[in-house]
């Protein structure tokens, strides 16, 4: 009877499983598959054609541009993720106070996260201009500045500026998630300690912090993939430019693929993007088990 | 009620198979363009579908604009992704790329039927891939100079005749605390880098290659560029070539170095500005130019797009055509002579592009690896061009490097 109801529960599970496999797993084993083949071209078709080998990742691991690619990267996710995080965390603890209003503010917090990452970019392209944007006027009014900066055309500031409009979008999903776990902290707990004469740093230690923890390693961990694997607000601001300071591994892919037609080059380095995905999800998976399971 | 509703849904199925018939006779030519809706260029591409359709009844041609800015890797991602356009309008820059893919078809046999080779630009050569003709030229053209006179005579500087004059004259005109610029050209990391380069370096008879080697050393040419990369010091930073055109038009820089195409944009300028934009040769020994764009057909299309496309381009290739190009455009047009003495005569813009394209020598790298490489060159270029703008670096070292990277990048043979 159970091995009969095992079956049936295979059945049942049968078309969610191809679809899985046909969605997933067949363009992970055509990246890898790809990957080993030596050689330069676009044509799918023609991909069997060239040879097999490991030289693609003898080049990619060789290459000085591939581990810049990859320090760019964790620079990117490490400047988006912890300044997203606080500003998501501050507008939570603000939207969680009862104030007039509020209902109203709580939708707008969430208007970047609904903007495509098109608008983002252009808004941001004019807002840091170099000789027409706003931050540079209000810069040189202030007297910060005396020359013309060109925030996504300059080497030093370019990684920054990108690093800005992607906190700007990534912040509200922190800010929600967080705001849905601090309703859920029961308000006896603050009234006795404040009973206790617990200070504010103490109450968000030992009440607050506990009760949103596990959801904000949670939406850390997803921020953290979502934002390697982040393409358009790079690629529409700078292009992984100037001189490849804000050349992520997924533009750098991009670029491999569709600009130089190296595709066994890109689909190597789409391993190596796995990879640390895969080591990411690893490193994170003993936090996830005891705050979940 | 229910008799009601049967006839209802029946005649709704009626009018849907209807329709339905209908659109399956009509074949449908998908021809992205990023000239769809640029002035002057826009009237002619749909001037041009019309009467291609009136003639043709049951074929419509979808022309859609995509930005310049991306529109190469896009078409590269279609092509790549076996969904290529019908009617393929390329950067002729790009052509090889996408010839050495096999992505489009050689058209020698149908080029025989037509009055092309005898009557086309000598760029026409350009459209060669190993030994085979993959295209038709719409546009050969020469650079030329753009300048704001009423900004040039408030400096009290002179249309340029020489580069270091050209050098002084942006000096004198950039006033960045009221927002002008001596130049306004490509300061943001893109290939379009390479062409303003290879204006300086060409122009002044330097060359990149020397024999089948790299030849960034030279002396000649790290001067030649030195030139260029001061120019680039009274330029807007991070603009790219669209802003850098709005920027000219709305008169906030004094010189654009360009093509023939930007006099139909400068129609778009301000009345009080108009007046001033004027346009000149640009201040070189040598006028460098180009094959500017060309129109393919993409391989293995069915026979009966193959000759639908080859017809529209026939059309375009035609006399009447190719004389409104001239006039729409303010561009000279693939077909010879289409700008007679008289014309020349009454329209002196016409009388200098026509001058400028005979003139011109091709810019675009001749040698068969850049040309199967270009992006990835002009690419790597940009990126030596943005290290000479953000650093202190001697041009002769950003140069030496960039040959190093070039070496290992794309080895001539």
């Amino acid at each position: 009877m159970i091995g009969r109801s095992r079956w049936t529960g295979y059945a049942l599970l049968a078309p969610a499983l191809a679809a899985v496999g046909f969605l997933i797993l067949y363009p992970l084993y055509l990246v890898i598959a790809t990957s080993f083949r030596q050689g330069k071209t676009l044509n799918v078709l023609r991909l069997s054609e060239l040879p097999f080998g490991l030289a693609n990742y003898r080049t990619m691991l060789a290459s000085e541009a591939t581990w810049h690619s990859v320090w760019v990267t964790v620079v990117y996710l490490a400047g988006t993720i912890g300044p997203a995080f606080l500003i998501g965390l501050g507008t939570a603890l603000l939207l969680n106070r009862a104030f007039p209003g509020r209902r109203w503010l709580r939708s707008l917090i969430l208007l970047p996260w609904a903007v495509p990452g098109v608008i983002v970019s252009i808004v941001f392209l004019w807002l840091l201009d170099g000789s027409f944007g706003v931050i540079n006027a209000l810069l040189r009014s202030a007297g910060w500045l005396a020359t013309d900066l060109a925030w996504f055309a300059n080497e030093d500031t370019a990684l920054a500026a990108v690093i800005v409009p992607t906190v700007w979008k990534a912040y509200p999903f922190f800010a929600l998630t967080l705001l849905a776990s601090l309703q859920s902290i029961p308000a006896s707990l603050y009234e006795a300690a404040q009973v206790d004469g617990a200070t504010h740093w103490q109450r968000f230690r030992f009440i607050t912090w506990p009760g949103i923890r596990a959801p904000a390693m949670l939406a850390a961990i997803l921020n953290t993939l979502w934002a390697l694997r982040e393409f358009d607000i790079i690629y529409l601001t700078t292009g992984g430019g100037p001189d490849r300071a804000t050349e992520t591994l997924a533009v750098r892919i991009y670029q491999e693929a569709f600009s130089f037609f190296r595709m066994g080059t890109a689909s190597a380095l789409g391993v190596l993007t796995m990879a640390m995905a895969v080591l990411l999800v690893l490193l994170s998976m003993r936090t996830i088990r005891r705050e979940y399971f | 009620m229910t008799m009601k509703r049967v006839l209802a849904t029946l005649s709704l199925l009626a009018c849907l198979g209807a329709t339905m018939a209908a659109s399956a006779q009509v074949t449908t030519l998908d021809f992205p363009s990023w000239q769809a809706e640029e002035p002057g260029f826009a009237e002619w591409w749909k001037g041009l579908v019309q009467e291609y359709e009136a003639k043709h009844p049951g074929v419509k041609v979808k022309l859609y604009s995509l930005p310049f800015a991306n529109y190469v890797n896009q078409l590269t991602v279609r092509f790549s992704g076996q969904n290529p356009p019908d009617i393929v309008h390329l950067p002729s820059r790009n052509f090889a790329s996408f010839a050495s893919q096999n992505w489009i078809e050689p058209i020698d046999d149908l080029l025989k039927g037509s009055d092309i080779p005898g009557q086309w630009s000598k760029l026409q050569s350009d459209m060669m891939w190993q030994g085979k003709t993959y295209g038709v030229l719409l546009l050969p053209y020469g650079n030329l100079l753009y300048y704001n006179e009423k900004i040039l005579q408030d400096a009290g500087a002179k249309v340029p005749t020489t580069p270091t004059e050209w050098l002084d004259a942006m000096a004198k005109t950039t006033n960045r605390d009221k927002g002008q610029f001596g130049l306004v050209t490509t300061t943001a990391e893109h290939p379009n880098m390479f062409i303003d380069a290879a204006t300086w370096v060409l122009g002044e008879r330097q060359d990149w290659l020397k024999g089948n080697k790299y030849n960034f050393t030279d002396p000649g040419v790290v001067a030649a560029v030195d030139q260029f990369r001061k120019s680039l010091s009274y330029a807007p930073p991070g603009t790219n070539s669209a802003v850098a055109r709005q920027l000219f038009i709305d008169g906030k820089a004094a010189f654009l170095r360009d093509g023939p195409w930007v006099w139909a944009t400068l129609q778009k300028a301000k009345p009080e500005v108009r007046p001033a934009l004027k346009m000149a040769q640009l201040p070189f020994p040598v006028i460098t130019g180009g094959a500017s764009n060309s129109l393919h057909i993409p391989a293995k299309l069915d026979a009966q797009k193959k000759k639908l496309v080859w017809e529209f381009i026939a059309l375009a290739a035609t006399p009447a055509w190719q004389e409104k190009y001239v006039q729409l455009t303010g561009s000279p047009a693939g077909r010879l002579n289409m700008i007679n003495a008289e014309q020349a005569k009454t329209d002196p813009h016409l009388a200098a592009i026509t001058q400028a394209a005979e003139k011109a020598e091709n810019l675009f790298p001749t040698q068969p690896a850049l040309r199967e490489n270009y992006n990835e060159f002009a690419t790597l270029f940009s990126r030596a061009v943005v290290r000479m703008q953000s650093s202190t670096q001697p041009t002769d070292a950003i140069l030496a490097n960039l040959q190093k990277e070039l070496t290992a990048a794309i080895p001539l043979p």
